[in-house]
């Protein structure tokens, strides 16, 4: 059995709402999945019926080969660590990690003995006694993490866990959960909007989208080949330009764009039509113009701003008699000068890196 | 300035009541200056009298019995009200706030009349549903606003980690509210204690302590009176004393306990 959980056909309607169109998805053992998306999009909804605290109105969930769609949570093989952590304020830390134990009436060396080094897991050894209004924001966490993974549980689901953490924390804590994650070799599902956790996290996001999955994919795919307009301007940064895409022959395409035609093959079989083509940034090559003459395959543009971030520079460039603005994202050297705004610059294309999206 | 203001306040609002605390002990029936001496005579005279110790108990059982369901009708609807949202919540919330602004008079009158209707005889059963309708918005107000802080994660948490929804509020709601359902039965019967104006409506041939001392005044003006009032004052600051020792006690208690196991 290689799948941790199974959806089949999950939907999700409160009264005329849709939260969730019909959703099928496959979690495989072991894996970090990530639901990804903006608020609304139902990853939320999709998290909670997988722990059993939402009812889908269709569809069935599958727990480790066990048909758990009538299950009660208390009952399912999964645990979750909230997203304002939820740890109870009436006991210590002890008595929160070894509650879920407690409820099995597991005999109480052993619960002595799993939580110790569930803390030791987390790092927080010394805190057995603690109680919860003592601790920081990113203690109070690992006590989730710890207090869910104590049980062992099949799948571990974490939402929004580091949505309220300082910036600088988060990083920590997002090598902690990979670290974690390789040494308990649970299943995680992991939510958040943040399009960079997901990237340094996951083995594979699944982008979601006003309750339907956009696209699943591992981190390099949902970057380099999104499939549609909403994952290409979701990941990262990109020039979405709008053209007409035709067929050579049978096996070669070309892309019409305002500046220039390009020889590219979409991979889907993509027949003739408008489209819109994502051009990334970073795979734009920018020179300055030297005389008026441009070099093979170049177009002219002329600089609007330039915006040094310090490991890269990002120009906003006017191309095709100013009608289109082109984002490009150059590597400075140090010493070299950035182009000021009214530089005139010959730009280069690669149009194997394009994403051709029909419009 | 304001130090002379707080002074001047503090004798406006203790004065009264330090005065008939004093003629309490009068050792002469007069309410007036000069005062004669010490006596304890209208203590002794007021627990040697029968009539007052029933209505002592009379108060007692109506205060006990009206805070039980109190406390249990308003726990449930303060749990109701955790989990509602929107403008259902607040429709509720506003209908279990109401009542407190509704005059005494018209519940007791509504009372006598709902009573006669269903054919309930008045008694001290009478009482106790008047108290228990009376002090219910109270409590429910009290406990309200403090649970608005109450996040339904933790029960959700509790049932994520194994438990039944039953488990989950005992193991974890309970504990978190208590406190504060604890406060709340206090107010309760402090405030049951008290009343006054409903149970004249709705009362049989019972009498509770505050119906007494008004008769005593009726009858005949002398420091019983006085005697009387003080010893209500005693025991609503003993009830309210008595929570609170007992609330620093458990506390202490735990604490010991966790210093124990610690290591």
């Amino acid at each position: 059995m290689t799948n941790s959980i199974e959806l089949t056909g999950i939907s999700k309607s409160y009264g005329g709402l849709t939260a969730l169109g019909k959703v099928d998805l496959t979690v495989k053992r072991n894996e970090i999945l990530t639901l990804l998306g903006p608020s609304g999009c139902g990853k939320t909804t999709l998290m909670r019926i997988i722990a059993g605290f939402e009812e889908p109105t269709t569809g069935k969930v599958v727990i480790d080969g066990k048909d758990s769609t009538s299950l009660p949570p208390e009952q399912r093989p999964v645990n979750m660590v909230f997203q304002k952590y939820a740890l109870f304020p009436h006991l210590d830390v002890f008595d929160n990690v070894a509650f879920g134990l407690r409820l099995k009436k597991k005999p109480k060396d052993e619960i002595k003995r799993e939580v110790t080094k569930a803390l030791e897991l987390v790092q927080l050894e010394g805190f057995k006694n603690r109680w919860i209004s003592e601790l920081s924001g990113g203690q109070a966490q690992r006590v989730a993490l710890a207090r869910a993974l104590v049980n062992r549980p099949a799948v571990l689901l974490l939402d929004e866990p580091l949505a309220a953490l300082d910036l600088k924390i988060r990083h920590h804590m997002l090598n902690e959960i990979k670290r974690i994650h390789e040494e308990t070799s649970t299943t995680f599902v992991y939510v958040t909007h943040d399009q960079d956790e997901a990237m340094i996290l996951s083995d594979r996001v699944v982008l979601l989208n006003k309750g339907g999955i956009e696209q699943i994919g591992g981190p390099q795919e949902m970057y380099w080949s999104p499939r549609t307009l909403f994952a290409a301007k979701f990941f990262g940064d990109t020039n979405i330009v709008n053209g007409t895409y035709g067929l050579a022959d049978t096996s070669n395409g070309f892309v019409d764009l305002p500046f220039g035609r390009y020889a590219h093959t979409a991979k889907n079989s993509l027949g003739a039509g408008p489209v819109n083509v994502s051009i990334r940034p970073e795979t734009i090559g920018l020179e300055p113009a030297l005389g008026a003459t441009l070099a093979d395959g170049a177009f002219a543009g002329k600089v609007k701003d330039t915006s040094f971030i310090g490991n890269r520079v990002i120009y906003r460039v006017a191309v095709a008699g100013g009608t289109i603005d082109l984002k490009c994202q150059q590597l400075p050297t140090p010493g070299s000068h950035t182009l000021a705004p009214g530089s005139d610059v010959a730009l280069t294309c690669k149009p194997d890196s394009f994403v051709v999206i029909p419009a | 300035m304001i130090r002379l203001f707080t002074y001047v306040y503090m004798l406006f609002l203790y004065a009264p009541i330090a005065i008939i605390t004093l003629f309490s002990f009068h050792s002469s029936a007069s309410l007036s200056f000069p005062f004669e001496g010490f006596s304890t005579q209208w203590y002794e005279a007021l627990f040697s009298s029968s009539d007052f110790m029933t209505a002592l108990t009379n108060s007692a059982i109506v205060a006990a019995g009206s805070t039980v369901l109190t406390t249990l009708l308003g726990t449930f609807s303060a749990l109701a009200l955790m989990r509602m949202k929107g403008r259902v919540k607040s429709v509720f919330a506003f209908m279990n706030f109401a009542p407190i602004a509704l005059p005494g008079l018209f519940l007791g009158i509504a009372l006598v009349i709902f009573f006669s209707l269903i054919g309930l005889p008045r008694s001290l059963l009478t009482v106790v549903i008047g108290h228990t309708l009376f002090t219910f918005p109270f409590f429910v107000e009290s406990v309200r606003s403090r649970l608005e802080y109450f996040d339904l994660s933790f029960e959700e948490a509790a049932r994520d980690l194994g438990a039944t929804p039953l488990k989950a509020f005992w193991l974890v709601t309970l504990p978190i509210i208590g406190p504060t359902i604890a406060g709340a039965a206090i107010l309760a019967v402090a405030l049951s204690m008290d009343e006054f104006l409903i149970t004249v409506f709705v009362t049989g041939s019972d009498t509770t302590l505050p119906l007494m001392i008004l008769s005593m005044m009726r009858r005949a003006v002398s420091p019983t009176i006085n005697a009387a009032s003080v010893f209500m004052l005693v025991v609503t600051i003993a009830i309210i004393v008595i929570a609170g020792l007992v609330m620093t006690l458990r506390r202490r208690r735990l604490e010991l306990e966790r210093a124990e196991t610690a290591e």
